[in-house]
């Protein structure tokens, strides 16, 4: 009996108790605008300019890109902005870009506002970052690019690791924030310029104290990838000046490997760095084209080969000596077999104290199948 | 007064109870506790297991002395009836707060992860509902939801991956750079994510083959340690020592790091599978805490367990500040060690009284 009393009761409860629900503030999937792409640039210490990028899906629309922008302190602060100016409600969820203008990577907060997209659990870590030169980051998403893909989807693209741009760093929110937060390694960011209506990668930009120092060129570049141990096989282009004149030749890497041995002595530290390198000769220009097809040519050539890339390795760690800083992370080498805590000042002593044994094997293990 | 109770836990019973309680939120933040010693974090939840291991042994001493009887009924047995009540209530009081502190914290990390714009009413009601269902069913129940839900979520230690290709194994090796405080404090606020093999004293009395029950409750215990061992490892190789001591769900993070062509965000996917996890937790302490009041009032009513959820419920939403939630949970979550070194204490008092207690 009084079950069934309860049972009614709980029932009457129910449908009335609808009446006191709230109306539901859920947004439709249709009115969620997907940023793709933030923007910062840089205006004064205080303040900066943050655009978004969103895709535009309707048919009715002009353009296939919406770009917002507002003056903000603080990040979150214009977004709440943006979302006054704009007709859908933004989420981070897709965002796969972020950008940022030369002036702020130089001088402003970089790390910050970068660590305030970590923080937020929509945004992924794999979103990757781009310093922006010549024009503003805002300019840049603006910009028709009329044979290319909705901005969103171009940019992206570009970024991502593919063969062309070994030397690319991909650097993601996570790999910058761990990069710059860790003593041992300085972060690296690609920078991406428009030329004619296309964007590339020009070069790459060295960070030290979380501040943007210096761009380096793409063959500096693929350096640092090669020397990190993340074995990306792409195609190496040499100019050989051995002696023979200028020669150039196109080799395409299809092993390499990399050991580095540190002395673990950080009064005066020392590095051995062997780089074996197995690799197909696509071309070659110059005056030894006959000795290409004796094994004593080639194995001369190979030399020559080793001798050019410690050279270039050499002339490139000298340089990192000089701006004091360590985007390959070789200070890891002396931190793991350091007994104490390892800080920032160490690592820069260090670099400028290093003292690097370059050993470069190659070996053409083909060169084709003409004769 | 002793009541024959039926046997009916099998060996790997025992394993996935063992296993499952040990397993639920804590090892999300597991590598941020240990983040006081840095990279040397790698051994500890292997030093975790000795120890659990350790202290597992007197607790299966304890109750194969009382095959028949949980920690509760020994307690009366061992200090008296009035004395054994008091030390049982406040058992079941750490128990009660601890599911509560469990679900406020995992209710958080859904709340930021993948329900952003709701309040969490409506889920916890549901969580507790769910919870209610499966502990009702009995130990049984919650021992095949215990292996059911190890299989479902191991899976999740596929995605993490990614994360352990990208990072730099040089990180692991243990330097021993820390001082004695920074290993007391990573000892203090680690040892949590393995704490639950305690609760193996109050399902004692339900396990078939209990000479065999040590064995079964090591290999538990193991598989829990080596899934911590496991995330503990791809934290170090993958997060700078900044990043360990300042990202509250490394797991959640970990996660991030995957990339599917099919699937964006895996860490969405897998923090709302993790509720396998947190209830197979949970459910064997509130059966724990049911058993409790049972023996408590000397009665077996059903209605203890609605009693028990609307408590957790209450204690979830009292309106207090945050801050002072934070240090129930805190100081409760302490409490835990006082319940692994209570065996200890009651097989001393079982040795001193032995002849009185047989008699």
């Amino acid at each position: 009996m009084s079950r069934k009393f309860l049972f009614i009761a709980t029932i009457f409860a129910a449908i009335f108790l609808v009446g006191c629900s709230s109306k539901e503030q859920r947004v439709p999937l249709e009115d969620v605008g997907m940023v793709g792409i933030v923007a910062f640039d840089y205006i004064d210490e205080n303040t900066m300019q943050l655009s978004i990028a969103i895709p535009q899906y309707s048919s009715h629309a002009q353009k296939n890109t919406e770009v917002f922008s507002v003056t903000t302190e603080l990040a979150s602060k214009g977004i709440i902005d943006i979302e006054a100016l704009s007709d859908k409600k933004i989420t981070f969820s897709q965002l796969r870009v972020v950008l940022i203008d030369e002036k702020f990577a130089r001088i402003g907060d970089l790390q910050r506002t970068i660590r305030h997209l970590y923080r937020n659990p929509a945004a992924a870590d794999k979103v990757l970052i781009a310093i922006v030169k010549g024009v503003s980051a805002k300019e840049l998403i603006e910009a028709d690019y009329p044979d290319k893909p909705n901005i969103n989807f171009y940019l992206n693209d570009i970024l991502k690791p593919t063969i062309n741009t070994a030397f690319n760093p991909n650097t993601n929110i996570h790999d910058f924030v761990y990069t710059g937060t860790n003593p041992v390694i300085d972060p690296i960011i690609p920078v991406i310029e428009r030329k004619d209506q296309k964007i590339e990668i020009s070069s790459v930009a060295l960070f030290k104290n979380n501040k943007m120092l210096e761009t380096i060129s793409a063959e500096d570049a693929y350096i640092i990838q090669n020397l990190q141990k993340k074995h990306k096989i792409a195609p190496l282009s040499i100019t050989l000046n051995q002696g023979d004149g200028t020669e150039r030749l196109v080799f395409n890497i299809v092993k390499s490997k990399v050991n580095i041995k540190s002395n673990k002595n950080i009064d005066s530290p020392k590095l051995t760095i062997s780089l074996v390198i197995n690799g197909a000769l696509i071309e070659y220009k110059g005056k030894r084209n006959s000795s290409l097809y004796t094994s004593e040519g080639l194995s001369k050539i190979e030399n020559d080969i080793d001798k050019q890339i410690k050279n270039n390795i050499d002339q490139f760690l000298d340089k990192l000596k000089e701006y004091q800083v360590d985007p390959i992370g070789l200070s890891e080498y002396f931190r793991m077999y350091y007994n104490g805590k390892w800080t920032k000042e160490m690592t820069e002593d260090i670099t400028s104290k290093l003292q690097i044994d370059v050993q470069v094997k190659t070996s053409i293990i083909s060169t084709g199948t003409l004769d | 007064m002793s009541t024959q109770t039926k046997k009916i836990l099998n060996g790997y019973h025992v394993v996935f109870l063992v296993q499952s309680a040990m397993l639920g939120t804590a090892i999300l933040t597991l590598p941020r506790e240990l983040s006081a010693v840095g990279y040397s974090q790698t051994v500890f939840p292997l030093l975790f297991g000795v120890i659990a291991s350790l202290t597992l042994w007197p607790m299966i001493w304890l109750n194969r002395k009382y095959p028949n009887e949980n920690l509760f009924r020994i307690n009366e047995l061992l200090l008296g009836k009035v004395l054994g009540k008091i030390i049982n209530v406040l058992i079941i009081l750490q128990i009660t707060v601890f599911i509560a502190g469990t679900i406020t914290y995992y209710m958080d990390l859904i709340h930021s992860t993948t329900l952003p714009e709701q309040t969490n009413t409506f889920p916890l009601i549901l969580l507790l509902l769910l919870l209610l269902y499966i502990v009702s069913g009995g130990i049984k129940s919650i021992a095949r939801f215990c292996i059911l839900s190890f299989f479902l979520t191991s899976g999740i230690y596929y995605f993490s991956h990614w994360a352990f290709q990208k990072g730099i194994v040089s990180h692991i090796f243990p330097l021993f750079n820390f001082n004695s405080h920074e290993l007391f404090d990573a000892m203090k606020r680690g040892y949590l994510a393995v704490v639950g093999y305690e609760l193996i004293m109050f399902y004692f009395p339900y396990i078939k083959e209990q000479n065999k029950a040590f064995k079964h409750a090591l290999i538990g215990i193991w598989i829990s340690i080596s899934l911590c061992f496991i995330t503990v490892f791809i934290s170090v190789i993958y997060y700078s020592e900044w990043q360990l001591k300042n990202i509250k769900f490394s797991v959640l993070n970990l996660l991030k790091a995957g990339e599917l062509s099919f699937i964006e965000r895996i860490d969405v996917f897998a923090m709302t599978l993790w509720v396998f996890l947190v209830i197979s937790t949970l459910a064997v302490y509130l059966w724990s805490a049911k058993k409790g009041m049972e023996s408590i009032s000397d009665k077996k009513k059903k209605y203890y367990l609605y009693i028990l959820a609307i408590v957790i419920f209450l204690v979830i939403k009292l309106p207090f500040t945050r801050d002072f939630h934070e240090k129930l949970y805190k100081v409760n979550d302490y409490l835990v060690y006082v319940l692994i070194v209570w065996p200890i204490f009651l097989c001393i008092i079982y040795l001193l009284r032995k002849k009185q207690v047989q008699s």
